[in-house]
């Protein structure tokens, strides 16, 4: 419907469309035609500029040369390998990953191989190819959008000159070029970073999941291949992996649900009773009450780590010393969260048997980092609700409870839902509380393990989260499975992307200019 | 109604205190610890004895004990912890090396991020240039990618070209990581800041860069300095990044954990309490100050609805 109109308004303007197609051809030459030089030399310049870095880096001129002497060995393809430019040698990399470079094959190559210490047989580095190849994709989608801006802007000039409307000249245009090429300026340098640190890499990451990239692979010596949808049918779809899977999710998701909740429900609790009337000296009874707020949460997670330790964890130390080790040991038995056959103290985070309390522990002391914060919030919410409601409700006879359950729970709930759903996610990710605290462990025992898994690795731990479980996958297991970690990783933002674009569609004041 | 009030102060002072205990043992377990003698937790000593005496009434032995405990305490750990020198630098780690990594990252970090995202954020709130939107959703875009993605990928960038323990290249991917939120940050600010200002000091012949360095970055100062001290804090207590980029050096997070991880040959968990005391009393000291930024955001956010 929108093409059809497009076309319909080509046909009326036959004189602005010419105009559109010659920027079509070269950039620049639409507004050339259009007598806004100031317009066209600049958009020259950057084409050429591609062109000449193109050149200037490619070795065509010795091509038909060298090809004269003898044929390109394995066909065309090769051909952009060797004597491609920038551009044109990244394209090829990033399809192709590269090709494994043998002495006799290739007569180009031969001349090329000259300046190294001759391999005698050779494979491109495929990384660097796959990065090579991200950069000049996302360098020439650049320049296709400023392509395709030229040249709407070229048609619409054209058709402002033909009905005789008015068209900016080059004083006019330089006066409000200077501040747009300010802005541009001092933008740059962050632009630049963001590109290659943030945008490269993570287009690279998601590359990463359709090869067969692990570290088994001796970059320089085999190639990486790319492998389409295969890892999302070995490690997403097949039984094994999808079991573990699963428990993994669902467990993250239970314990993103459980920290926030737990944090925020000891959190209220604790603001109510610290601004109750009854208590006095409130900066003082808050000044304790944030210290676990105040300690980085990664030194307290491992000192934690070692409270629970069972060799002189202070945990276990003052079970045995006030005697109650076998009483708190059958209290867990029976909420069926201990499970060890080990006599003496309780193995509160290596027994495989154990998993149900190292949860609780876990949550519990999230419990202990998090819930001054919300204490905190919640004590400022609690200020800004008028006094006025209060008296109103006081008027109408309404209890204490009355008086929380329709004036000051809906709303602080109301003030705090936007922080509820952050650290949701945060907790979703919260790669420190898992790895610092138990480090995945305990793992799963041996039997409740796939034979077929036991021999592949990387099986996660039983309170591993997504997150720490491809830490692990990537970079502490052998071998360390670049693909499957990115695979994982998809998945983690799929589910955090959905939960931010929500948060996001909440601010209004993004929107606003 | 005398009674009510009795009740209540009874039960939100049992509350307290307990909390009080919950927040206070371990802390004082892990100083206690810091001051024990040895190498492992057996080493730790509890003034247990005193503590029962304490409830049974016994206060003489209480004393006494509480006495030798406390002669039992040393401060060998601390002694360790600032003399000792790695040889080499994968055996041990060494206080001061991992101190000076991360004070450098934490400084250049800074600096950069301030430069950085003011003037981004300069140019996003006074200027409409062609692209504007699209450049601020990408950002705000970006912000949703999970960092851990990009690690894989710059890992092996880093390792392709030799860039692995190198602080500065570690640095920038802090900097480029916190870029996008801190623009939002000052570009709010800075657009609460009048237009008159910059219209005004046009009129009298001052260009943009003169309108941002001598007018606007001035006035942006306290929003510069939130910035800045929050750049300046991430470093510390930073794992990952560190862990994998910088497989060879520590920063003092990486430090901590292969002193606290019983798994690591390095598991010394006295040394690291003693070193986690130092490292945490000037971090807490900056997060007491900023107690009030919270207490800002929330009521900002409680205007909002």
């Amino acid at each position: 419907m929108k093409l059809k109109k497009l076309i319909q308004d080509f046909k009326e303007h036959p004189q602005a469309f010419r105009v559109l197609l010659r920027s079509f051809f070269l950039m620049g030459w639409g507004q050339f035609k259009n007598k806004q030089k100031f317009k066209a030399f600049p958009l020259l310049a950057i084409f050429l500029i591609f062109v000449l870095a193109e050149v200037a880096t490619s070795s065509y001129w010795y091509a038909a040369e060298e090809l004269a002497l003898a044929p390109a060995g394995d066909g065309p393809l090769y051909f952009f390998r060797d004597y491609g430019g920038f551009f044109t040698s990244g394209l090829w990399g990033f399809f192709t990953l590269g090709r494994i470079v043998t002495f006799d094959q290739y007569r180009g190559q031969l001349i090329r191989l000259h300046d190294n210490v001759i391999p005698w047989k050779s494979a491109d580095i495929s990384t660097v190819l796959l990065g090579e190849g991200i950069l000049v994709m996302v360098l020439v989608t650049l320049l296709i959008v400023v392509w395709i801006a030229q040249m709407v802007d070229a048609y619409k000039t054209a058709k402002r000159i033909e009905q005789g409307l008015h068209v900016d000249v080059w004083s006019e245009y330089r006066k409000r070029m200077f501040d747009d090429f300010f802005a541009y300026i001092i933008i740059i340098p962050a632009a630049v970073l963001i590109l290659f640190i943030t945008l490269v890499p993570f287009l690279y990451s998601f590359l990463i999941a359709f090869t067969n990239y692990t570290s088994k692979i001796n970059l320089g010596g085999t190639l990486i291949e790319w492998v389409g949808f295969e890892n999302f049918g070995t490690y997403l779809f097949q039984s094994e992996w999808l079991s573990f899977f699963g428990r993994v999710l669902s467990w993250t998701i239970l314990w993103a649900i459980m920290s926030s909740v737990t944090v925020y429900i000891v959190g209220f609790i604790q603001a109510l009773v610290v601004e109750s009337k009854s208590v006095k000296h409130k900066k003082v009874w808050r000044l304790f009450m944030i210290l676990p707020w105040a300690i980085p949460a990664l030194i307290s997670l491992m000192v934690f780590r070692n409270v629970f330790s069972d060799n002189g964890g202070l945990a276990n130390v003052l079970l045995v010393e006030f005697g109650q080790l076998e009483n708190v040991k059958n209290f867990f038995r029976s909420l069926g969260l201990l499970g060890q056959t080990h006599p003496g103290v309780i193995l509160w985070y290596t027994d495989p048997l154990n998993g149900g309390l190292t949860k609780l522990i876990i949550v519990l002391v999230n419990l202990w980092l998090g819930s001054p914060y919300f204490m905190l919030l919640i004590v400022g919410v609690l200020g800004t609700i008028p006094a006025q409601l209060y008296e109103a409700a006081e008027i109408d006879g309404a209890t204490a409870m009355q008086k929380f359950r329709f004036i000051t729970f809906p709303w602080v709930l109301r003030a705090t839902v936007p922080v509820i759903i952050t650290t949701f996610t945060f907790n979703f990710n919260n790669f420190g509380a898992i790895y610092f605290l138990t480090a995945g462990g305990p793992g799963y025992a041996i039997e409740q393990i796939p034979e077929t898994m036991r021999i592949t690795g990387s099986t996660p731990g039983q309170t591993d989260i997504l997150i720490s479980w491809i830490y692990k996958i990537a970079f502490a297991n052998d071998p360390e499975r670049y693909n499957l970690a990115s695979v994982y990783s998809i998945i983690i933002f799929i589910i955090v992307g959905l939960f931010a674009i929500y948060n996001l569609s909440r601010v209004k004041s993004f929107w606003e200019d | 109604m005398n009674v009510k009030k009795i009740l209540m102060w009874i039960f939100t002072h049992a509350i307290l205190v307990l909390n009080l205990l919950i927040v206070l043992i371990p802390i004082s377990w892990m100083i206690i610890a810091s001051f024990s003698k040895g190498k492992l937790l057996s080493g730790v000593k509890l003034p247990i004895d005193g503590v029962k005496g304490l409830f049974t009434g016994n206060f003489s032995l209480m004393v006494s004990n509480f006495r030798e405990w406390f002669s039992g305490l040393t401060l060998e750990q601390y002694e360790y912890l600032f003399t000792y020198k790695a040889t080499t630098d994968q055996v041990l780690p060494d206080y001061w090396d991992a101190f000076s990594t991360t004070l450098y990252i934490a400084v250049l970090n800074t600096i950069l991020v301030v430069i950085l995202s003011s003037l981004v954020g300069f140019a996003f709130s006074r200027y409409k240039f062609k692209g504007k939107k699209q450049v601020l959703l990408t950002l705000m875009g970006l912000q949703m990618f999970p960092a851990f993605m990009g690690m894989i990928a710059l890992f092996m960038m880093y390792r392709q070209f030799g860039l692995l323990n190198n602080p500065t290249a570690l640095t920038l991917i802090y900097v480029a990581g916190s870029i996008p939120y801190n623009t939002f940050i000052i570009r709010g600010f800075m657009k609460n800041i009048p237009k008159s200002l910059d219209e005004a000091a046009a009129i009298d012949g001052a260009n943009n860069l003169q309108i941002m360095t001598k007018i606007i970055i001035p006035l942006a100062v306290p929003i510069m300095g939130f910035v800045a001290v929050n750049a300046f804090m991430g470093p510390w207590m930073d794992y990952i990044l560190p862990s994998i980029m910088m497989p060879q050096r520590q920063t003092l997070a990486v430090w901590l954990f292969r002193l606290s991880d019983p798994r690591a040959a390095t598991y010394s968990p006295l040394a690291f309490m003693a070193g986690a005391f130092v490292v945490a009393v000037p971090i807490m000291v900056v997060q007491m100050y900023m107690q009030k930024f919270v207490v800002y955001g929330l009521t900002a956010g409680a205007d909002k609805g």
